[in-house]
């Protein structure tokens, strides 16, 4: 069983490996789009180890709901609308959405995602300890 | 041997182009699993003949239109591989008909084989390739994806959205040093071309400015060139090996 200590050691690898960053630019604060400068298809890497390094299976979309921001459903002149906010928040009870939907501009919801968002979610799928 | 230490996976491989593709890339030292579906005495053949290839070569019966077992497949081999550096996607079917006859199963066969079977396996081998930031995959296309024929609508749609699939895989896999191409073989001398080759005659030679029919070898070795880093710099092409067949004019 990991400690958080670990979930993130190995989160940082993950994002070392799949973007080329020095370990020391992941921070726990570290958006990836934003800082980390992470891509759509970066994410699929960075699913692809994170499956790997915890042995575990991550639907894809998961972590990064892209179909959401994608369906026009959710969508309304380049804002998330009030449905797709409340299924993003569905889908990623990982992240804090509070300051996104001040302003849900589709464009910057890449720069909401961060290193802890993802040790969070990680921490969802694999028991861990103190 | 340009393949020495390297892995290929070949869909349809037991007969004509596929085939031979994996004798080609055995010969310069891959080791190649083939995927065959239904001719096991064919897979059997190919095996005896390349029992003294440099590479090693192996068969595995799977039906290309199941994702979930191209998965499988490309794992197991993955993981006694430890890497997979070539896909060649080669497995496919005709079943011609005018659009007016043609029945809903003679155009899902050939889609989802055709089509279907080449997004399955590109499905499975991206996550090794793209974890490697190494790869080549190359899709068997055909020129009648575009240049019409007559009783083709389902084979000529599977092999264009094998051409979209190409170039649009090839953009999303660069940044990761894999590479996407396709081959547009013209008229080859295959058990598949054999109908409308019977049809033609000698009339099909005659539109082809090199004046003859190919060889399946003559497309094996642009696949392997495809597949090898001599193409290190080429990525979402389709080239069409057709003898000028595509040229058109006089």
């Amino acid at each position: 069983m990991p400690t958080k200590e670990e979930v993130f050691e190995k989160i940082q690898a993950a994002l070392v490996d799949a973007l080329g960053v020095d370990d020391e630019d992941v921070t726990p604060e570290a958006t990836l789009v934003g800082d980390l400068g992470a891509e759509s298809i970066d994410f699929l890497d960075i699913v692809f180890r994170l499956e790997k390094a915890f042995d575990i299976k991550i639907p894809r979309g998961e972590l990064f709901p892209e179909d959401i921001l994608t369906d026009s459903k959710y969508i309304q002149e380049g804002k998330v609308t009030e449905t797709g906010l409340a299924e993003l928040r569905k889908r990623m009870p990982f992240a804090n959405l509070d300051q996104f939907a001040k302003n849900p501009a589709v464009q910057d919801f890449g720069n909401l995602l961060t290193v802890a968002d993802m040790c969070r979610f990680v921490e969802g799928k694999v028991e861990v300890t103190d | 041997m340009r393949f020495e230490g390297k892995t290929a996976i070949v869909t349809g491989g037991s007969r004509g182009i596929g085939r031979a593709c994996v004798a080609r890339l055995a010969a310069e030292g891959a080791k190649v699993a083939f995927v065959y579906n239904s001719n096991r005495q064919a897979a059997e053949s190919l095996l005896d003949e390349l029992k003294s290839a440099p590479g090693e070569v192996r068969a595995l019966q799977a039906d290309v239109r199941d994702l979930q077992r191209a998965h499988q497949l490309v794992d197991s081999l993955f993981d006694e591989w430890e890497r997979i550096d070539v896909l060649i996607n080669s497995a496919g079917v005709v079943k011609d008909g005018l659009l007016g006859a043609m029945t809903a199963d003679q155009w899902r066969e050939v889609i989802e084989t055709n089509l279907g079977g080449t997004f399955n396996y590109c499905h499975a081998v991206t996550q090794p390739m793209m974890m490697a930031r190494r790869g080549s995959i190359v899709n068997l296309s055909s020129t009648a994806a575009e240049f019409a024929a007559r009783g083709q609508v389902n084979y000529a749609a599977s092999k264009g959205g094998i051409n979209g699939l190409t170039r649009a895989l090839a953009k999303e896999l660069a940044p990761r040093n894999v590479r996407v191409n396709a081959i547009a073989p013209g008229m080859i001398e295959t058990d598949m071309s054999q109908v409308v080759r019977g049809i033609a005659g000698d009339q099909i030679k005659k539109m082809i400015p090199l004046k003859r029919i190919g060889r399946p070898e003559e497309i094996a070795s642009v696949a392997a060139f495809l597949a090898s880093d001599e193409a290190a710099y080429l990525t979402g092409q389709v080239v069409r090996v057709d003898g000028g067949l595509s040229l058109g004019g006089y």
